[in-house]
């Protein structure tokens, strides 16, 4: 009986190749993710003002069948997936610009560098009057994104070797062509890289811009619950954007070490 | 030379171009002087700014915070690293974690530390330091593992003790990555502590920009945004000197 119960468990985790990747690490990050959960437990059982992991989970189940709550959910996941399309469409066209001619580079890149490293959440009082409580958190989200995005795919380009270039000079590639066939495949890593952080980005630059002020979405549901003192429904919702953007991220990452 | 030249010119010419496209806008009546004043007031409330204690009782609340946070951060990545490095299976069961928390996403857990620390200081120099600490902890170990195996080999044959072989070989082998997490521990834990501010504190520049748009202030709100924006450029920009700074001569 054993043995059949393991068998399929076995089979199901797929290739020989991707197990010994996820191996040992897996089973460490998990191990720690208990231990973390067993810590949280203690700790909740310190004080009365967070609530245990278990509670936390029936809170968040019992949110999730709550059509309001459900109707918050997908005010978020529709602007956070709004603006990592645009940041990253926005930031990677201009990464692409940036990394092709080195004098648009010289011209752009100390400013964009320094952009990068401005809180760009104080600019958010900034937006409202210009794109309302909906399109406002989008643009921030999208200001979020970007950078990691334009960065990771100019530094990409400029890291092509010079003999790609030729080899499309010497094939007489169309633009589009060495678009498609040489600087794609030849930039997938780091712009892998530069969507893995966007996509931690947006829901960052979303859910802050909805703990300024907003009228629908997580960030809200997450600073009312604070207001009214609900903490199981606060930490609940925050463990669920960041539960959400953590599997992304991973998922991405593990994608991104299979390309070598 | 010459390139420099042509950054530093460019970057100050963007910003003046900048500055002026939102002066004429204002002037010609393109958008409301609600929307965005014309950059001459916001000059002008920032000179009295300037003169205010307020002002400099909350630059000096969020500096401690930042600089706080950057010292623990730098410490405790550092240190971080150097376990990742010794002891390479634990590096391996934190990688996923720090590799997709890398930094900002911790934000989320403040209004979690404000339960439990309180709105005060602390609860944003925790959330900042660790914030610090992660990219420091990334670099410092990728550093070391990047470093040729030839340089341990050298300091066994030369009989140097751990901590000769860690501070005369393994540190200035890595140096240009530290220096690196470095900076981005310095900007992180600065990104951080002002957008905590920003979503709640009692005292701090991000806060005061919630206060100041909740009163509609409108003057003195942007007079901060800019001033907080100004600040933080001119960090970058330092920081990107003193690292060119203290990497010149090496061969990178």
């Amino acid at each position: 009986m054993t043995t059949t119960l393991t068998k399929p468990d076995q089979a199901a985790s797929g290739p020989r190749r991707v197990r010994s990747i996820l191996g040992n690490q897996f089973v460490g990050a998990t191990l720690l993710a208990v231990l973390l959960a067993v810590g949280w437990e203690i700790l909740s059982g310190l004080t009365f003002v967070i609530p245990s992991p278990v509670q936390t989970m029936s809170v968040l189940f019992k949110n999730l069948t709550d059509a309001a709550y459900l109707f918050d959910v997908r005010v978020t996941a529709q602007s956070v997936l709004l603006a990592f399309v645009i940041g990253t469409a926005v930031g990677g066209g201009t990464g692409l610009l940036l990394g092709l001619s080195h004098r648009m580079r010289m011209i752009f890149e100390p400013l964009i560098i320094i952009l990068n490293g401005v809180p760009k959440i104080v600019l958010y009082p900034v937006l409202l009057p210009i794109f309302s409580l909906t399109g406002s958190k989008v643009v921030m989200g999208v200001l979020f994104a970007l950078f990691p995005v334009l960065i990771n795919v100019s530094t990409g380009v400029q890291e092509i070797p010079r003999v790609y270039w030729k080899l499309a000079k010497s094939v007489q590639a169309s633009r589009r062509q060495t678009l498609v066939h040489i600087i794609f495949p030849a930039i997938r890593r780091p712009l892998l890289t530069g969507v893995r952080l966007a996509v931690s980005l947006a829901v960052v630059g979303v859910v802050l811009s909805e703990f300024f002020a907003t009228r629908r979405g997580l960030g809200r549901v997450v600073l009312q619950s604070y207001s009214h003192g609900d903490y199981p429904s606060m930490v609940a919702t925050i463990m669920l954007l960041i539960t959400i953007s953590f599997a992304i991220s991973i998922a991405l990452w593990q994608w991104e070490r299979r390309i070598h | 030379m010459g390139n420099l030249l042509l950054s530093v010119v460019s970057t100050v010419g963007l910003i003046v171009l900048f500055t002026a496209f939102c002066e004429i806008g204002v002037r010609a009546g393109w958008w409301r002087e609600s929307v965005l004043p014309a950059p001459s007031t916001i000059f002008g409330t920032l000179a009295t700014l300037l003169t205010k204690g307020q002002f400099w009782e909350d630059a000096a609340r969020t500096g401690f915070e930042v600089a706080v946070a950057i010292v623990f951060g730098g410490l405790l990545g550092f240190a971080a690293g150097l376990v990742f490095w010794k002891a390479p299976l634990i590096g391996r069961i934190f990688e996923p974690y720090l590799v997709s928390f890398y930094a900002v996403p911790l934000v989320l857990f403040y209004p979690v530390m404000i339960v439990l620390v309180g709105i005060n200081a602390m609860s944003v120099i925790i959330l900042a330091t660790i914030m610090a600490a992660i990219p420091m902890a990334l670099n410092t170990a990728v550093g070391l593992n990047a470093m040729p195996p030839v340089y341990m080999k050298l300091a066994r044959s030369l009989r140097a003790s751990p901590r000769q072989a860690l501070f005369a070989i393994a540190i200035p082998a890595a140096g240009p990555f530290i220096v690196a997490g470095l900076r981005l521990a310095v900007v992180y834990a600065l990104i951080g502590a002002i957008a905590m501010e920003f979503t709640t504190a009692q005292a701090g520049l991000g806060y005061r920009i919630r206060y100041l748009y909740e009163i509609f202030d409108n003057n003195q709100m942007f007079a901060y945004i800019v001033m907080v924006l100004v600040l933080s450029g001119i960090l970058t920009v330092l920081l990107a000197v003193v690292e060119r700074m203290l990497l010149r001569g090496r061969n990178l």
